[in-house]
């Protein structure tokens, strides 16, 4: 078995432990597929649950996401890509 | 039928209505069968020719007027505000509110709060997929209008609500027909279980912000009555208690939408099977 058997990076780790932790989720954080969609068909969350992971994003990070971005729906669309976007965004 | 209500005006345009809804009498039994439902079950009456006809002409003629809303025709209208002290005072806290309605009557009509010589900035959620044409219809006749339409769904749509909220302005949120995707809660609405969208309350929580119902009901004619009336002031619900708390709301918007329902019944415009027990 090996030490990165999750196959996610430390940040992606960090991400998805506030994800299961602010919405309250029943799973294990390491069993979010990185790629997978989070929203919709992937774990069953809606808007109001992205909005709310948003402000706990911001809250973490520093990191504003605003509706004017053009890239908003790729980066809210997997693990990964939010993960990378809070990298190169992050203030804090 | 657009290109008619501008050059001819409200009243011919209004005449155009009557062959609409005599052939609507005849090819919907969905709408038929859901309108008779509804006002057995909401004044205890059977729907007659008559009465679906009179509701029919309601609904195509709340369609009709929005053209004129859009464009900013409020003169044709007399518009009486009731409760107008309930927006007041969920602005006052000036983290901007939410107006809850439902597809009763016109929410189209809310846009008239204008005349009341405030600039208020009123954004309102909509699930435009159930109805391009009046998106069409929108960005044709006021694409400023069109401009405040938040497409229903998606991170965006909420990233754009919580934005105008901080603005301290007016998101308009329909509170009674659930999109596919959008989690519910089943409570009894006149006497039987219904399953209603909680994403406005939801919202309101997250956010803190306060709700204020709002139902713009036609009376026939040129007339409009709204309604505004407070419904919660934006406090947290501790966290066990959210769940209690959501149920507990959701069943007194459903009572206060009872209320509404019975002073204009022809103003219901779900035309589905809106009850659970009906779905079989």
């Amino acid at each position: 078995m090996g030490q990165d058997q999750s196959g996610l990076s430390s940040i992606e780790q960090e991400l998805a432990e506030l994800i299961v932790r602010t919405l309250k989720l029943k799973i294990h954080p390491m069993s979010i597929e990185p790629e997978a969609p989070l929203f919709g068909e992937g774990l069953g969350l809606d808007s109001i649950d992205a909005l709310e992971l948003s402000l706990a994003i911001s809250q973490t990070y520093g990191y504003q996401l605003k509706s004017s971005d053009p890239e908003i729906k790729a980066i809210f669309s997997s693990l990964r890509a939010l993960a990378k976007a809070i990298e190169k965004n992050r203030t804090k | 039928m657009m290109g008619a209500a501008l050059t001819l005006g409200r009243p011919a345009a209004r005449a155009l209505l009557y062959p609409i809804c005599v052939y609507f009498l005849f090819a919907s039994w969905t709408a038929h069968r859901a309108i008779a439902r509804f006002r057995e079950r909401a004044i205890g009456c059977p729907a007659g020719w008559a009465d679906l006809l009179r509701h029919y002409y309601a609904f195509a003629a709340t369609i009709l007027d929005r053209v004129y809303f859009l464009r900013c025709r409020f003169d044709l209208f007399d518009i009486r505000f009731h409760g107008l002290e309930a927006l007041e005072h969920g602005l006052a806290k000036g983290c901007g509110c939410i107006l809850l309605g439902a597809h009763l009557g016109s929410f189209e009509v809310v846009r008239a709060v204008g005349l009341l010589g405030r600039q208020l900035d009123v954004m309102v959620v909509m699930d435009e997929h159930n109805a391009p044409l009046m998106r069409d219809l929108t960005e044709t006749l006021n694409p400023t209008v069109a401009a405040t339409v938040i497409q229903a769904g998606g991170v965006e749509a909420m990233l754009q609500v919580k934005e105008c909220l901080e603005r301290g302005g007016i998101v308009g949120m329909m509170g009674d027909r659930a999109t596919s995707r959008e989690q519910t809660m089943e409570c009894p609405f006149f006497g039987h279980k219904a399953r209603f969208p909680t994403g406005a309350l939801r919202l309101a929580s997250l956010l803190g912000v306060p709700v204020v119902l709002f139902f713009g009901l036609y009376r026939g004619g040129n007339r409009y009555d709204v309604y505004f009336e407070s419904f919660s002031d934006g406090v947290h619900a501790p966290h066990d208690l959210q769940e209690a708390v959501l149920q507990r709301d959701i069943q007194r918007y459903a009572g206060r939408l009872e209320e509404a329902c019975r002073l204009a019944p022809d103003n219901w415009f779900n035309f589905y099977e809106f009850w659970d027990d009906e779905a079989h």
